[in-house]
């Protein structure tokens, strides 16, 4: 497209406001996160790594990180494990109700977690599984395993059966074709699914607060309790660190988005 | 088929019995994709499967790699029924259309995959693979990446990559359809040279008749999930056994006639043809229909124009059009004012050249005409 110079320069304006508009609250708070302050507002008063002390020295915030790293990671694990397979089958298989099994695999999506999470509550007091590790995992992964097979689903539709076939010619059995051949070709794929999968359980707050108790307790419901009853810049100190390991974890995606484009011929 | 269950000896080394697919869904006026097929490959063969788009080639050719479960039938391979083994224990070699190599290895672990799959021993796959990758002439290529490749080099990759194991048989799937016309003729020569080599039972299949006929040592011409005819190069070309090879395998007249006079039996069998606009015509075959009518066939570069003057007798016909297309001269000519239209091909150079509108004398090789039996389907 060619245009002016006004042209190009209205455009550059549009955007940097546009960006400070989006970037604006986070620009805030990690100013926020350095007041030396007893509570939250703006401007800051001072200059301390005080805050982010706290945030690393707060017993519940402490044990919240150690239980969404452990549900992430094992929300994580077991959404890779049921969602390959599905995404295989509903890429390579053609079997009746096909559509159904997709439609049905990817309506989490559709419900609001307020609304999840209520069900899962009600389904859950009484097994029990409300405020378990397991419970947590399970729902997790109701809303992970949509993102998973999406993800998977797009990258096998990039790979060849055909390279598959030739490995079976070839003497491979199914399994060794799915590890020598097709998980080579989805790798990044599954990698950027794996990553959407952790960040997704590690941000997830609304069914957590439904299914989660006292014993576990992920960090954004720890976050939630604590900033009930105050507000102060440890707070923002806590949303810088998620910040950044949102901002690695988006990073990690593009590379591997990026390594499947140059795999490409 | 029915007949003898235990044959010792058998001839056919790859033998297909009334292979039948019917896709799902299918099964229409159309009938099944492939319609029960019985062949017999020899030992050390080079099969050629020709037909149009869509009669059932590469289907065949999946059932017989075990990538496709036939609706009926069964596959032997060496006397042993192979119709419900694996792909993957069936010791095939295949060569895709599509090439299918593994993107993510370079060019000596694509040909190596096969060996390693059969666990062999490190230093075996490298002279293996390198003896392999010399024989399609790539040797110098073995860490390129396949991306790197160029079409026809790739192709030798994914052929390198079949024959490297040694298969019992070789498929190969039009794999020279996605070359330029000067690598396809080389790559033809390759293949055949590298089977000869080998003697590798081998099934190629085709659409393009020129590449059936100049590598195969005999050539089943499908059709319509059927094989309408099989056998040597030469047979299906000079003697089709109905309409559609002969139209199919290299160009044709059909000129349909009444019979006059039959002599002769068996291979000597001959005819009398009396054809509207050209006269009697002698014919080999026996294709003759109880009412006394006949179909025959004279391929376009076997016959002959000549100027017409007022005196000479014989057939005489008017030239339509001429196409001038390097090698050969192709006129549509006009027997008679009335009489059926010719394809006629002559060297280009030799001769006269003819204009639209010339009268010309028709001439034939005494040899050339054949009766084709008439199955009434038009290629
Ligand atoms: N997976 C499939 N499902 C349904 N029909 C199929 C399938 N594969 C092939 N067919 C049909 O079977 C018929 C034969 O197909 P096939 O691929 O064997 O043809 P072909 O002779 O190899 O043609 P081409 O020269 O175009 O490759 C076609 O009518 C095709 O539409
Ligand atoms: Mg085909």
């Amino acid at each position: 497209m060619r245009s002016g110079p006004v042209a190009r320069i209205g455009w550059a304006v549009l955007l940097t406001v546009l960006y400070l508009f989006l970037l604006a609250p986070v620009i805030i708070v990690f100013i926020e996160s350095f007041d030396t302050s007893t509570y939250l507002r703006f401007p800051p008063q001072g200059f301390s790594l005080e805050p982010y002390r706290q945030v690393f020295a707060n017993p519940d915030f402490q044990a919240g990180l150690k239980v969404s790293a452990v549900t992430a990671a094992t929300t994580t694990l077991l959404a890779l494990l049921c969602g390959v397979p599905a995404a295989l089958a509903l890429t390579r298989l053609r079997f009746r109700g096909r559509g159904a099994v997709e439609a049905a695999f990817l309506s989490p999506l559709l419900v609001p977690n307020i609304v999840l999470g209520l069900a899962l509550l009600i389904l859950f007091a009484p097994i029990p599984l409300t405020d378990t590790y397991w419970g947590l995992i399970l729902a997790h992964l109701g809303v992970t395993i949509p993102y998973v097979v999406r993800t998977v689903t797009a990258a096998l539709a990039g790979a060849d059966p055909r390279a598959e076939e030739a490995a079976a010619t070839l003497g491979a059995g199914p399994f060794t074709v799915f590890r020598r051949v097709t998980l080579p070709a989805i790798r990044p794929g599954l990698f950027s699914g794996g990553i959407i999968a952790f960040l997704l359980s590690f941000d997830e707050t609304v069914i957590s607060l439904f299914v989660s108790g006292h014993t576990v307790r992920p960090l954004p419901v720890a976050v939630l309790q604590y900033v009930e009853y105050r507000s102060d810049p440890s707070i923002a100190a806590l949303s810088v660190c998620l910040v950044l390991l949102s901002v690695v974890a988006v990073v990690l995606v593009e590379r591997g988005l990026g390594l499947r484009r140059s795999l490409r011929p | 088929m029915a007949d003898q269950p235990a044959a010792p000896a058998r001839a056919g080394y790859l033998r297909l019995a009334g292979l039948t697919k019917v896709f799902p869904g299918e099964g229409g006026p159309q009938g099944a994709a492939v319609a029960g097929i019985d062949l017999e490959v020899a030992h050390g063969e080079l099969l050629a499967v020709l037909g149009p788009s869509g009669c059932g080639k590469s289907t065949t050719l999946r059932m017989i790699a075990g990538l496709i479960e036939p609706s009926a039938g069964t596959v032997e391979v060496g006397g042993r029924d192979i119709t419900r083994l694996p792909v993957h224990r069936r010791d095939m070699g295949v060569v895709f259309q599509s090439y299918a190599l593994f993107p993510h290895l370079d060019v000596f672990r694509n040909v190596a995959f096969g060996l390693e799959m059969r666990k062999t021993a490190k230093s075996e796959v490298r002279t293996r693979v390198a003896r392999a990758l010399d024989l399609v002439r790539l040797g110098h290529l073995g860490d390129r990446r396949v991306s790197q490749l160029s079409g026809g080099q790739q192709q030798r990759v994914a052929l390198a990559r079949a024959l490297v194991i040694e298969p019992a048989v070789l498929l190969l799937d039009e794999p020279l359809s996605n070359l330029d016309a000067q690598l396809r003729g080389a790559m033809r020569d390759e293949i055949r040279r590298i089977h000869d080599e080998t003697g590798i039972t081998t099934v190629f299949v085709t659409h393009d008749q020129r590449e059936a006929l100049s590598m195969a040592d005999r050539v089943a011409v499908m059709n319509a999930g059927r094989v309408e005819q099989l056998g040597t190069p030469e047979e299906v070309y000079e003697r089709p056994s109905g309409r559609f090879t002969a139209e199919f395998v290299g160009r044709a007249n059909l000129l349909p006639g009444t019979v006059t006079a039959t002599h002769g039996a068996g291979g000597g069998a001959g005819a009398e043809v009396a054809i509207p606009g050209l006269g009697t015509v002698r014919a080999t075959g026996d294709a003759v229909t109880p009412e006394g009518r006949a179909t025959v066939m004279l391929r376009p570069h076997r016959i002959t124009l000549r100027a017409a003057g007022k005196a000479d007798a014989g057939p005489r016909g008017t030239v339509l059009s001429a196409g001038y297309s390097g090698e050969v001269i192709g006129y549509r000519v006009r027997a008679a004012h009335d009489g059926p239209e010719l394809e006629v091909e002559h060297p280009a150079g030799a001769g006269t050249a003819f204009g639209p509108g010339a009268e010309v004398l028709i001439g034939w090789d005494d040899a050339a005409p054949r009766l084709v039996a008439d199955d009434g389907d038009p290629a």
